[in-house]
């Protein structure tokens, strides 16, 4: 079954494009990258799935649910983490809180709020006003899982919060990904969407580029070469290299193209070392930018 | 109606609401007060209006039964400050009621909830409409009991009428304030055109009062159609107006809630 489905959904501010034909789909279960620089389309998207935005053509779902049509119960089964936390001042976070519950239906949350509390060492009883950004976005995770989700959309999760405690959020969000909740984790840290991710999708000016596992993408990209020979030749460098640089017997180089050649080439030559060293997803990136 | 809402939006306003409402009751009692002072100048007030400039006492809509009778002495106070006072009030509120959680940013929270945007509006209106009926109700009351204190013939049929106007004129300042409030930008400090719009009506009622060459001018002011003043002490209720009202109320209330429907929440 299909968690979140955008049907050719185009969103436009007048004349500015703000998102177009986005087409794709997160299975349950699945945690889904959804990477794209500041501007790209990501929050538009993220917030035309959740109803704030009307989209000026298309569609989008949640569980099934269409967005559009029937919002309140695609809403109900959705955590949301907002990348920017404006809650209401004069409250404290134990209010936010339990408001949050209120308008969920949820009784007797008062022990889960404390629980996630304790364990995201937030203070309860502060107002929201004197929290610091890293507490608001704590307070701004445990309002996103409280009411056990479904479906958790995450837009930019970890801005504010320290090492520790990104920490302490990855393990939640693996735990609960482990009880089945779909997780759909927009960012533009790739490391983050490495660690997290099984399937990302790409987006440039509002434009899905790709859709790939993130093993595949890791495993198609570009591989650095470093190579040492035993002797100094001049090198024939196989089809599909860039960037090569040279000192004596040392060679580094990029690589995109079938691994299975690259290996076949590098048997040709008279080695004394080689060292092959897999992309970072930020290679990546910088890859499909480019192109 | 969603509870939870409702009542964090009650709360939310309670503050602003008892400024309001200490401001309209105190100033109400102080006028009804005051009114045994005058009565008591009998004649000689009648001869201090008699060298007002005639356009003068018309455009206040005043006369002798100003000063000869609570209820001629209130009128014109409440038409003046009371109405303006809590249309100010309700209108301001109105404006800002729904469009403060887009300007402060808490829109994204309340609308990623399992809530639906008409019932969000609602809700909204509806803590608009408990708010109103308060201040409103409070402020009658007081009126009540303060004209039982300082006063001992009281036309009440005339009390009713001035304040059954009062109802729906400030029902449609409230009204024009919400629907303000969706169709302009929600970051724009709404009390400066509330004002300018409460203030601007009244005095095009009482400037074509005043003259009979702009006489038309009237037309253009809500003031016209719901009179809040005696005349030769009388005041009766203006049905017909009073449904124009209610309807063209209903109508701008119908707008904004379907504004909001349709609105884009831009983060």
């Amino acid at each position: 079954m299909k968690a979140i489905e955008f049907d050719l959904l185009s969103k436009y501010y007048g004349e500015h494009k703000g998102v177009e034909e986005i087409n794709f789909s997160v299975q349950r279960g699945e945690v889904f990258g959804f990477i794209g620089p500041n501007g790209a389309g990501k929050s538009t998207a993220i917030r035309s799935l959740l109803g704030l935005l009307k989209p000026t053509s298309g569609s989008a779902s949640i569980l099934g649910y269409d967005v559009a049509k029937e919002g309140v119960a695609a809403r109900s089964k959705v955590g949301y983490l907002p990348s920017e936390v404006d809650f209401y001042p004069e409250m404290t976070s134990r209010e936010l809180l339990e408001y949050h519950a209120a308008l969920y239906g949820l009784k007797n949350a008062g022990g889960r709020i404390e629980e996630l509390a304790d364990y995201f060492e937030l203070a309860l009883d502060r107002p929201i006003d004197d929290l610091s950004y890293g507490n608001k976005k704590k307070c701004a995770i445990i309002q996103a899982v409280l009411h056990e989700p479904e479906v958790l959309i995450l837009d930019e999760p970890t801005g504010g919060l320290d090492p520790l405690m990104q920490n302490r959020f990855f393990e939640l969000l693996e735990d609960l990904n482990k009880q089945g909740v779909t997780i759909f984790f927009s960012s533009h840290i790739l490391s983050e969407i490495q660690r997290m991710c099984d399937r990302a999708a790409i987006i440039r000016d509002g434009k899905i580029i790709a859709i790939e596992d993130i093993s595949t993408l890791l495993a198609k990209q570009m591989k650095k070469v470093r190579m040492m020979l035993n002797s100094e030749v001049e090198l024939v460098l196989p089809e599909g290299a860039k960037n090569h640089h040279s000192t004596g017997k040392k060679h580094h180089f990029d690589y995109v193209g079938p691994t299975s050649k690259l290996i076949q080439w590098l048997g040709d030559c008279d080695l004394a070392d080689v060292v092959l060293t897999e992309p970072d997803l930020e290679s990546i990136f910088m890859n499909y930018y480019e192109r | 109606m969603n509870n939870a809402l409702f009542f964090k939006e009650l709360k939310r306003n309670r503050k602003n609401t008892l400024i309001w409402t200490s401001i309209v009751l105190t100033f109400t009692m102080m006028i009804l007060s005051i009114f045994p002072s005058f009565s008591h100048m009998g004649e000689d007030m009648v001869k201090l209006m008699s060298s007002l400039p005639e356009e003068y006492a018309k455009a206040f809509g005043m006369d002798e039964a100003t000063w000869s009778s609570i209820i001629g002495f209130y009128a014109t106070y409440y038409g003046i400050y009371i109405t303006l006072l809590m249309g100010i009030y309700t209108a301001s509120t109105g404006a800002t009621i729904i469009g403060k959680e887009e300007r402060d940013g808490t829109a994204e929270f309340l609308l990623t909830r399992p809530i639906s945007r008409g019932a969000v509006v609602m809700t909204k209106l509806g803590v608009l409409g408990t708010l109103f009926i308060v201040v409103y109700f409070l402020q009658s009351l007081v009126a009540v009991i303060g004209m039982n204190l300082f006063a001992s013939e009281i036309n009440w049929s005339a009390m009713l009428a001035m304040h059954v106007h009062g109802f729906f004129l400030i029902g449609f300042f409230t009204a024009v304030g919400v629907l303000m409030g969706s169709m302009l930008s929600v970051k724009l400090n709404f009390m400066g055109p509330v004002v300018g719009m409460i203030f601007g009506t009244y005095f095009l009622n009482a400037i074509a009062s005043a003259s009979e060459a702009v006489a038309w001018l009237a037309y253009l002011s809500p003031y016209h159609y719901m009179p809040l003043t005696l005349e030769q002490g009388q005041l009766e209720i203006s049905v017909i107006p009073c449904v124009g009202f209610a309807a063209a109320t209903a109508a701008m209330l119908w707008v904004a809630y379907n504004r909001y429907l349709s609105k884009d929440i831009v983060g």
